[in-house]
């Protein structure tokens, strides 16, 4: 009976499920036909029968782990928006949506390769909100808001929740299945497809639905939690409609205004399920796997030059971490820090000057086992941090008494005092030479030669984890509490009871630590130091890191150092090679400039893209791309100064709540 | 003891470009509490509009330079020719990149700063190429002898130009009812604009005035060091700020005295000897180092007074 249920879903659930079904389906089906997806599949099945393909077994592993958690958590997925959609959106509404966020960008990054074509989504994205807004105010049409469905469920609802979360998961997979049925007999027709994959073909299509099923169980339990539930005060559940009305009203009289506000989108039934914080996690689980196994997908996705491209992603990488750093001194404290950059040379020295033959020619001491000092690389990771959030400390003494901009003065200063330390004390850091010849880090025996730079991905992976977490966790600390409060204001945080001495000392040090972390990894992927990498132009990019991602927020933080790095470091430096193609629409962009200034090549303008681009961010976005949700509260406070927490006259989802709080 | 009066002169000379600069950043700061990061290219341009105005006169490095009330004349409308153009530049700035964010968080600005600095550069870069651009030396040199100390008549003339524009600047924003203004709004945007002020002129203004003074940098600067290039802006931007910073920023004397300061200490600290050579010194000698003697006389000048040699130790409001 319930099983019957879940399976032919009810009247008003169809239009849910053929909106979410078509609207996942085609990105999945052309991530699997069009991109590498089956690709993939194939080529490991083939070196499982042993028919060529992917031999090496390690690489067979990764790439499975990745299909099963793709597919499985896209079904999942599936299951989640048709349990947590409220239908009070249209189909193409959506439709439209996963087409320009989703299909656009897939398209664009299959043609154009990752950086380049995200870059471009991010040109189109805000033309198409803007295109959007225009749309809806010509056809005078306003989105309903996530407020007016605010419900308390039933336990009968919350079953009928349950059960539409897993035709959902079902349906979808059976559509999967049946589209790639077709599709592989179409392949295998046309002769693409060996014919010992058709066993593959066969288990696949069997196993889909079932998976689906126990899928969709899953999604459901995920979308309950997210409910709001009706308490039954130990009654039986045969709460009378009149009652339950009763019990709704108050459960969301008691959600204060504030909770209205930031986590409509957190509940179920919503009417954005994609934006919801459920579905979040679900893109969460795709980018980590994404991220994970990328090395070893990568060569599906983007051919030849995975290692150019993953040596790139690994520079990404300690920028993100010194972006995360310096985020805890501007971001948290709000001290305006222009010498970053000094801590950051700390660190790459200290292992530059340790993991190098420095240290013992200038001591006159009999070289280190240079097997024994690879292996050293992992507590002087620790080391350098430590080193580094030691100076960071005594640099941040003397400017404790100084306020805003005589702070930055002086941090800048000794932004550029340590590099020329550094670059005269030739006898100990070898000068304007630098250090050279520092050993690559080894791991129970295995080689981090350069060839690769697999070992480095991961081990700036690991290196970021770690610093998320700990970011993470510091913000939400009491420290991490009493920086904030220090930022909002030193007074009055000081009267409560913050020891502005120790705390400032403690955002100073804990900042320089991450660029430690940072530096020793610099000098390991590089194998040496040079006294030029650092600075004070640096100090300003890693300040715009944090500033363009949105300060104090770690996501804006982890975003903005990407799209830095990834703008000034890899798209403007392309832009010639680009323009060498006569086939490019910049081939004639740069002729005609080049009509004008003689000798004119796109790597003389590269600090005027990027200036203007920062102006611009700056000027439409100037609390960054992802302002951090307390920033945004404070900012706005002025506007929203009529609402108090928890003094609402009318309940939310009530129709005259939305004149009364604003939400966006 | 000659060498170090020789090396005061040149500091003192230095020291007054350095100011020039400076009270564009402290003036700014003051209005709008912002680190303007793109005056110090507007400085360099100041440097290229004066080179491309001697080429329009046919004056180059090679050609030889006009006499008497010739050679006032080309000084004069060079010096007018770059105030103008910086002084419109600085302003068209500010309209464009720092108006949008005048209520913007705090660092939204100093981002948009740094990106006008990225874009002046590298027009600059584009106008006069990547090389050194050489300034044609117009002024006959002239040496003075003043006992064992050498003055030359650009040295005189640096001065001369840098204490007028100076005393200029102090007279206007204390004297006049369009300085009174700017102090009015430095003080208290809001009662400014509620006392009739029109605050967004008065701050055009003062980024007009600042920007012009960065102009007239620009040309006794090139007639000083003879040479100026693309990114000559960020280093002597730097310095000048510092000035600003060590004067007590947002203090327009202040901004002087430390110009003439970090000129001198930078001259000074030439004189410290390698100690590479034996002695006590510095590895490489001083000059190697005047960035970061700079910036530790800074520090600890700050540590003792954490708002400046002549800024006001304001309590902070509750």
């Amino acid at each position: 009976m319930a099983i019957a249920n879940t399976f032919v879903p009810a009247r008003n659930t169809r239009a849910i499920l053929i909106k979410w079904i078509v609207g996942l389906l085609v990105p999945v089906a052309v991530f699997t036909f069009v991109w590498s997806g089956e690709a993939i599949i194939n080529n490991a099945l083939l070196g499982v029968f042993g028919l060529g393909g992917v031999s090496d077994i390690a690489i067979l592993v990764q790439i499975a782990l990745f299909l099963v958690i793709f597919y499985a958590t896209v079904i999942a997925l599936a299951g989640y928006l048709v349990a947590a959609d409220s239908g009070l959106r249209g189909m193409i509404e959506v439709w439209v949506d996963i087409l320009v966020f989703v299909l656009v960008p897939l398209f664009l990054v299959i043609s154009l390769g990752l950086i380049i074509g995200l870059a471009l989504c991010a040109i189109i994205w805000p033309v198409y909100f803007f295109a959007r807004r225009r749309i809806y105010k010509a056809i005078n049409y306003t989105p309903p808001t996530p407020l007016l469905n605010l419900k308390v469920l039933s336990d009968e609802q919350r079953v009928e929740l349950k059960n539409r979360a897993i035709s959902g998961s079902f349906w979808f997979s059976v559509a999967l299945a049946v589209v790639w049925l077709v599709v592989d007999l179409i392949f295998y027709v046309s002769g693409s497809l060996p014919t010992s994959l058709l066993i593959w073909v066969v288990i696949r299509t069997l196993l889909l639905p079932v998976a689906g099923y126990f899928l969709g169980r899953l999604a459901g339990v995920i979308a309950l939690r997210r409910t709001i539930a009706a308490k039954s005060n130990g009654n039986d559940g045969n709460v009378s409609d009149g009652a339950g009305k009763r019990v709704r009203q108050r459960q969301l009289e008691k959600l204060s205004t504030t909770r209205v506000r930031e986590e409509a989108k957190d509940l179920v039934p919503n009417d954005l399920p994609l934006r919801s914080t459920g579905a979040q996690r679900f893109f969460l689980i795709l980018l980590v796997a994404f991220v994970l196994f990328y090395p070893v997908i990568d060569p599906f996705l983007f051919g030849f030059g995975t290692a150019g491209r993953l040596a790139g992603y690994g520079d990404a990488g300690y920028y993100v971490i010194l972006a995360l750093g310096l985020n805890i001194v501007v971001g948290f404290a709000g001290l305006l820090d222009l010498g970053y950059v000094a801590f950051f040379a700390i660190g790459a020295y200290t292992w530059g000057i340790f993991g190098s033959t420095q240290l013992t020619n200038v001591l006159n001491l009999a070289p280190i086992n240079p097997h024994l000092l690879s292996a050293l690389f992992w507590p002087m990771v620790i080391v350098a941090a430590l080193v580094a959030a030691l100076f960071g400390v005594l640099l941040g003494a003397p400017t404790l008494r100084l306020r805003g901009d005589y702070l930055a003065i002086v941090t800048l200063g000794f932004g550029e005092i340590v590099p020329i330390v550094f670059l005269e004390l030739d006898q100990y850091t070898n000068g304007t030479n630098g250090i050279v010849g520092v050993h690559s880090p080894s791991f129970f025996g295995i080689d981090w030669s350069v060839i690769t730079p697999v070992p480095y991905y991961y081990l700036i992976l690991a290196l970021i984890a770690f610093s998320i977490f700990v970011n993470v966790r510091l913000r939400d600390s009491r420290l991490g509490r009493a920086w904030i409060a220090i930022r909002e204001d030193e007074i009055a945080a000081a009267s409560s009871g913050v020891n502005l001495v120790t705390t400032k000392l403690f955002a100073f040090g804990t900042g320089a630590f991450f660029s430690g972390i940072a530096g020793a990894y610099h000098t390991a992927k590089l194998g040496g130091v040079s006294p030029d990498s650092f600075s004070f132009g640096d100090s300003v990019i890693f300040l715009a890191m944090v500033v363009i991602g949105g300060i104090g927020s770690i996501p804006g933080v982890i975003v903005g150092a990407l799209a830095v790095y990834s703008i000034n470091q890899f798209l403007l430096a392309q832009l010639d090679s680009l323009a060498a193609d006569p086939s490019n629409p910049l081939f004639a962009v740069r002729n005609a400039i080049a009509h004008v200034f003689t000798g004119f090549t796109f790597g003389n303008i590269r600090n005027l893209i990027f200036g203007v681009i920062l102006v611009v961010i700056m000027i439409y976005r100037p609390e960054g791309l992802i302002p951090s949700a307390r920033r945004r509260r404070e900012l706005h406070e002025v506007e929203e100064e009529g609402v108090e927490v928890g003094a609402l006259g009318v309940v939310p989802g009530a129709p005259g709540f939305e004149s009364e709080v604003r939400v966006e | 003891m000659t060498l170090f009066l020789q090396e005061l002169v040149i500091g003192v000379t230095t020291g007054a470009i350095y100011a020039l600069i400076a009270l564009g950043y402290t003036m700014v700061y003051g209005i709008i509490e912002l680190i303007n990061f793109a005056h110090g290219d507007i400085f360099m341009i100041g440097t290229f509009v004066c080179v491309s105005i001697f080429a329009a006169f046919g004056i180059t490095t090679s050609s030889t330079a006009p006499t008497g009330f010739a050679l006032v004349g080309v000084l004069l409308i060079t010096l007018l020719g770059a105030i103008a153009v910086c002084a419109v530049l600085g302003v068209v700035i500010e309209r464009v990149a720092y108006r949008p964010l005048r209520n913007a968080p705090r660092l939204a600005p100093l981002i948009s700063a740094i990106g006008v600095s990225l874009i002046l550069e590298d027009v600059g870069k584009l106008w006069k190429g990547i090389t050194f651009v050489s300034f044609p030396q117009i002024v006959p040199q002239i040496f003075y002898h003043i006992g064992p100390i050498v003055i030359t008549s650009i040295n005189i003339l640096v001065l001369i130009v840098a204490l007028v524009l100076m005393v200029g600047l102090q007279w206007l924003v204390t004297r006049t009812r369009t300085g009174r203004a700017m102090r009015a709004v430095a003080q208290d945007r809001e009662a400014a604009a509620l006392m009739g002020v029109n605050v967004n002129r008065i701050i055009a203004i003062t980024f007009f005035i600042g920007a012009g003074l960065a102009g007239a940098a620009g040309l006794i600067y090139g007639l000083q060091f003879g040479s100026t290039i693309f990114y000559l802006g960020f280093t002597l931007g730097l310095f000048a700020f510092t000035a600003a910073v060590l004067g007590g920023i947002g203090n327009l004397v202040g901004a002087m005295l430390g110009g003439v300061l970090i000129g001198v200490i930078e001259a000074l600290s030439t004189l410290i000897p390698d100690s590479n050579n034996g002695g006590i010194g510095l590895p490489h000698g001083g000059a190697a180092w005047h960035e970061a003697i700079i910036f530790v006389v800074l520090i600890l000048i700050l540590v003792f007074r954490p708002s400046g040699l002549l800024g006001q130790q304001t309590p902070e409001k509750v």
